[in-house]
Parts: C-alpha cells; structure tokens; sequence
C-alpha cells in the first residue's frame, strides 16, 4: 500500500473533504500562504482559494469564535490552531460557545466544527503541553487523539462529518512517521479504540505518540517471554471504556501511558473505569500510570528524559505489575 | 426601508410591550410566582427595536443579556419567553435555558453565551456563512459597554473589518457594567472611537430614540449587504433600574434623573402624538391588550409541566443518548 506520513495524511483528508463537500473551509495561523508551519495545509490555497482556505490574525479565541458561528450556520469549518499551548486562548469559545450549542437549544442547532491542534512533545514550558484531559471534562465536545497516519485520516474525516465539536490533537513526533494509508476517503468511527498488538500478560493502554513507545516496550518485552497486548484509544471522547475493560478482563494487569501531566490526566479516568467495572475482580496487580510527573517541561533538552515519559518508562511499569505478588 | 405610519406606532408597541414584560416578571419574581429574577432593560427599549425593526427574516441577531426587546422585534411571543424563563416543557429549550440567551433558529436568533462579549466573534463567523453561501443576509451582534473591553471584541471586530463580514455591531453603552461606571472601566468616552482602529466606520447613536436607532442600523444593513464591511453602532443609552433585582444601587441619584428625562417611551410617545398618529385612547387599548396578553400567558406558563428528566441527556451530542458515554 501507499505509504504517506501524518502531516500528509491530514493533508489528504482535507482536500478530500473540501472536493467533497462545499461547505468544508480551512483557516487559521499561516494555514493558508504559508501552508502551515508542519505544512499540513500545503496546496490548498492554490487548489481550493482563498474564500475556503485563508489566514487569520493571533487570535486564538477569534479562530475558535469564527468557526462556531460559521458552523452554526450549516458550514463545516476546519479551524488550525498552531500548538496545543495555544488552545488556553480560545478555550472560553471552546467551553462556553461550542460545547453548550446543542444543549442549550435542546438540539435545535448543533456545531459542527473541527479543531486542530498539535502536541508538540518535546519542547518547552510554553510550546510542549499536552492539554487533551482538558477537554474530555467538559460535556458536548468530542477529542480524538490519531497514533498513526493511517488512523489519522479516518478519524478526520470522520471528525469533519461528525455534527458536533470535535478537538483533533495531532503530535509533532508523528508528523515525520510514515505509514500505509489508502488514496481512496475511508472514515474510522469515533469511539472505537483498537487492540493494536494482542497479548495475554499484561495490557498497555495508550494513546497519540505513546502507542509507539508502547510498541517498542511490547517488543523489547517479548524477547523476555512476556505477551503484552496494546489498545490505541484513538478517541478520548467517546472513550472506549468496553475495549480496556474487556482486555483487563483477559490479562489481568494494566499499565496506562500518556504524555499529559499524570494528575487528573486521562489516564485517572481509564483506572476508574476499571476500579468501577467488572475488571476489578480480575486485577492480579495494582494500576500503574506512566506519564508527566506533574512538571512543566523544562527547556534544556538534557532534562526531557525526567520529565517526558517513554518506552523506558513503559518497560519500567509493566515489569512492576508483573513483578507484584 | 421605508417607515409607514403603521410601522412607527408597531415600534412604539414593540417598546411598550417590552417594558411591561420587564415589570411583570420583576414583579413576579418579587411575588415568588418565578424563581428566576432579569437583568432589566427598562430605559433601553429602542436600541434592540430600532436595530431590529426592518431586518429581513433571514438576517440573523444575537441579543445580549439585556436585549429581550429584540426577540419580540423579530416574532418570538411573550408566551414563549415566559416558558423559557419558567424552564418548563413547553419551553423552546425544553428547560435546558432561560430566556435572555434563548435561540429560535425559525426568528433568525442565534444563542448568546453567559460570557460576556463571547457571542461576539460567533457574530463574525455567522456573517461570513452568509456571504460564503452566497446570501445577502447580515448579523446583528448586540453587548454592551462592558463587554466591548473584552479581548474578543477586539479580536472580532479586527477580523470582521480584515474579512468584510456582513455584521453589524450593536454596543448598548448603558453607561455600568454592572456596578462599575463605564468611565473606570475604559480612558474613553466614546465606544464608537474604537471603530477607527479596526479600519470600520464606528457611529454614536441616541439610544433613546427608536427613530434614530433605525436609521443608523439601516445604513450599517445596507453597506454590510453590499459588501462594504462591518459597522460599530454605539447606541448611548441608560438602565433606569440596578443590574439584577437583588442589587444594590449606588448610582448617583442626579444621574438616574436626567436619564428618566429621556424614557424611550415618552420620546416616541410624543413624536407619535404630536402627529397625529397615536393618542392617549389608543395607547390605552395598546397597553390593554399587552397586559391581557401577560396574564394569560403567566396563567398558561404555569400550567405547562416541568420537562421530562429522561430528555436531559438527549441533546449533548448527536444520536440516541443510550449510545453514548456520559
């Protein structure tokens, strides 16, 4: 199969559903000229205009404003928000305008929009959040979370279709990665997380550019005689809570690893899932939650290691469970 | 557009019913038979029915908190804003809102948000659908004095100017954002000088006088319409009562004085008046009808039952809610 990386992937997704749909539209920061700084939006100026795909000024909260009001009027905008550290200015639109819509007309209008954003991993204390939790607290928004190119364009489209507001947080690691992704438009429903490697020791429960660190561990792990099964989330919201409970069901330990800070991060709401279900009785080890250790990310490079979680941390974790009498 | 006798006197009953809604559900909620105060707008009827009256049924407002006369302007009934304020099942939201961010998508009236300024880049977002749909329609965007210090004023009103959106920019400048003077909350007199900056033409505007409001919103409709851009409309006007009932009032009493000398009301009143069009006999019956009105809409508004609990969790997302994590 083809192959492409995940900035082309998003690219693709796009331009299908603009061909595909007149009411589909682009902007943001240096989306349009430019072609976006990670050039994701590279070519569809030149392809699709400037009524469809136009720059806007610094202004998060206007980025987010525009695009509810304009999806509230039957349109399908796709709003770029440049990083995820950027999303703390718009966040009153995304809470207050987006996310309350459908409620607050008992379903009379709806907002239909899709918000990109980027994790960018490692970087800095202002350029490296992982804010993704953020959103999955707050009732009428969707957050989906792509692990792979592949993943990426279906659940994009998927997004774009998808009548309600959709936060799409891609990673900057998994820009340069390159996987088989099909030329023709596919959707991939969200809400349904994938069992990406199948095992019976243990369960790793990931999701954006962790699945690949859990890969590496799982592989690393099966030279030491363990069978380590892998669940991509793929979206937080809706969160495939049957997916992990029926892993845990089967291998009876679990790690969860995510790149957000570990307090009140996505992973706290996958162990309550367990501790709440019928998987409690088959726990035959304590949870361990691999993530941020609740630190803004320093600047120097050198230090990133004691503040970013990785496969390190993923083999650390599953020999404690496994380990644990 | 062209105002007809008939349209003059509709607008002077427009205001005069507003302002009774606003004293009955004070005077409601002060009997305990709501249990939910307003933000009065008593003082400030002509703006939203100025800026209102004329609109094509498929341009589009957002009201502000205080904008209640705007939904009669464009058909909502007494009765309907009565249930949404009682959240009950005949309410338009089926109890999930109350009446001042109420939306009816049938009278082009689009939900405001609790945060003040918020709806105002949504304005600018709904105005370029417009014109991407190829439409002539504009939006109206209402807030007040208080709201255009917010950033996202100023982000929108930067961004309708850049992308020639067809909106228009309704500031009602009641002088308080809620308990601080306009004057120590902004070094400027004049909302309407901000426009400058943005690269739109911005106009001072007699919030007392419907009449004026009309034009001046007629002529920002019209170059929005054409393609000519955003306006910002400040309409200088005064809430003649405190922020919410259970406030405190520590205006100066000099002040509420010389704004009850400009009631809205008693402007249009005498304009009608000296014209011939209007007398004291006729406002009665007009007032007579507005109270009736009231009265069976409150009896009615209180029948209706509260909403159905299995609906709450219908309207979050799309799809039946048994399909959903919640």
């Amino acid at each position: 199969m083809r192959t492409l990386r995940l900035n082309g992937a998003v690219r693709e997704a796009l331009a299908q559903e603009m061909a595909r749909d007149e009411r589909v539209f682009v902007f943001g920061e240096d989306v349009a000229h430019h072609g976006g700084v990670f050039r994701v939006t590279e070519g569809l100026l030149a392809r699709f205009g400037p009524e469809r795909v136009f720059d806007t000024p610094i202004a998060e909260s206007g980025i987010v404003g525009l695009g509810v009001g304009a999806a509230l009027m039957g349109m399908r905008p796709v709003a770029e928000i440049q990083f995820t550290d950027l999303i703390t200015v718009g966040m009153d639109q995304l809470v207050s305008s987006a996310a309350k819509v459908r409620f607050v007309t008992d379903g009379a209008m709806h907002v239909p929009l899709v918000v990109r954003t980027v994790n960018l991993g490692k970087g800095t204390a202002y350029s490296g959040q992982a804010l993704e939790a953020w959103f999955t607290h707050v009732p009428g928004l969707k957050v989906v979370v792509p692990s792979n190119p592949h993943d990426a364009k279906g659940l994009l489209i998927s997004a774009i279709e998808d009548p309600d507001p959709v936060l799409f947080f891609e990673h900057r690691d998994l820009y340069s990665m390159a996987g088989p992704v099909p030329e023709e438009r596919y959707t991939i429903p969200l809400g349904q997380a994938e069992v990406c490697r199948e095992g019976s020791d243990v369960t790793i429960v990931a999701y954006s550019a962790m699945v690949g660190a859990a890969k590496e561990a799982a592989e690393a792990l099966a030279g030491e005689g363990l069978d380590v099964e892998i669940i991509d989330l793929r979206t937080l919201v809706p969160f495939d809570g049957e997916a992990v409970v029926t892993s845990v069901c089967k291998t009876g330990r679990l790690v969860v690893a995510h790149e957000a800070v570990r307090r009140t991060g996505f992973g706290a709401e996958v162990v309550a899932t367990i501790a709440d279900s019928d998987a409690f009785g088959y726990l035959q080890a304590p949870i361990v939650r691999v993530a941020n250790p609740n630190s803004p990310l320093p600047y120097s490079r050198s230090l990133h290691k004691y503040v970013l979680p990785g496969q390190e941390e993923i083999l650390a974790a599953v020999r404690r469970v496994m380990t644990y009498v | 557009m062209e105002l007809s006798p008939h349209d003059q006197v509709e607008m002077y009953r427009l205001m005069l019913l507003d302002r009774r809604f606003t004293e009955h559900v004070l005077r409601w909620y002060k009997e305990g038979r709501i249990t939910q105060g307003m933000h009065p707008n008593i003082g400030q009827e002509a703006v939203g029915v100025g800026a209102c009256y004329g609109l094509s049924p498929q341009d589009w407002v957002i009201p502000s908190l205080r904008t209640s006369n705007a939904y009669w302007v464009r058909g909502v009934t007494l009765l309907q804003q009565i249930n949404a304020m009682f959240g009950n099942a005949e309410s338009i939201s089926r109890g999930k809102e109350t009446a001042h961010h109420a939306a009816y998508s049938e009278y082009g009236i689009l939900p405001g948000t609790g945060i003040v300024g918020g709806s105002i880049p949504v304005a600018v977002g709904a105005a370029l659908a417009l014109r991407m749909q190829g439409t002539e329609f504009v939006v109206l965007a209402f807030f007040g004095d208080g709201a255009s210090n917010r950033g996202d004023f100023h982000e929108a009103l930067n961004m309708a100017a850049l992308y020639k959106a067809p909106v228009v920019f309704v500031c009602e400048n009641n002088l308080y954002g809620q308990t601080v003077a306009a004057r120590s909350a902004m070094a400027i007199t004049d909302i309407a000088d901000r426009a400058i900056g943005y690269g739109m033409p911005g106009r001072i505007v007699d919030g007392q006088d419907v009449l004026a409001v009309f034009n001046a919103t007629q002529d920002a409709v019209a170059r929005a319409r054409i393609g000519e851009g955003p306006t910002l409309l400040e309409c200088k006007t005064y809430r003649f009562l405190a922020h919410y009932p259970i406030f405190e009032e520590d205006r100066p009493a000099d002040e509420i004085a010389a704004w009850l000398e400009r009631d809205p009301l008693t402007i249009q009143g005498a304009r009608l008046t000296e014209g011939g069009l209007l007398d004291d006999g006729a406002i009665g019956e007009m007032d007579q009808a507005i109270l009736q009105e009231l009265d069976e809409a409150i009896l009615q508004a209180e029948k209706a039952p509260f909403p159905d609990p299995d609906q709450v969790f219908q309207s979050i997302y799309a799809g039946p809610a048994e399909e959903r994590w919640l």
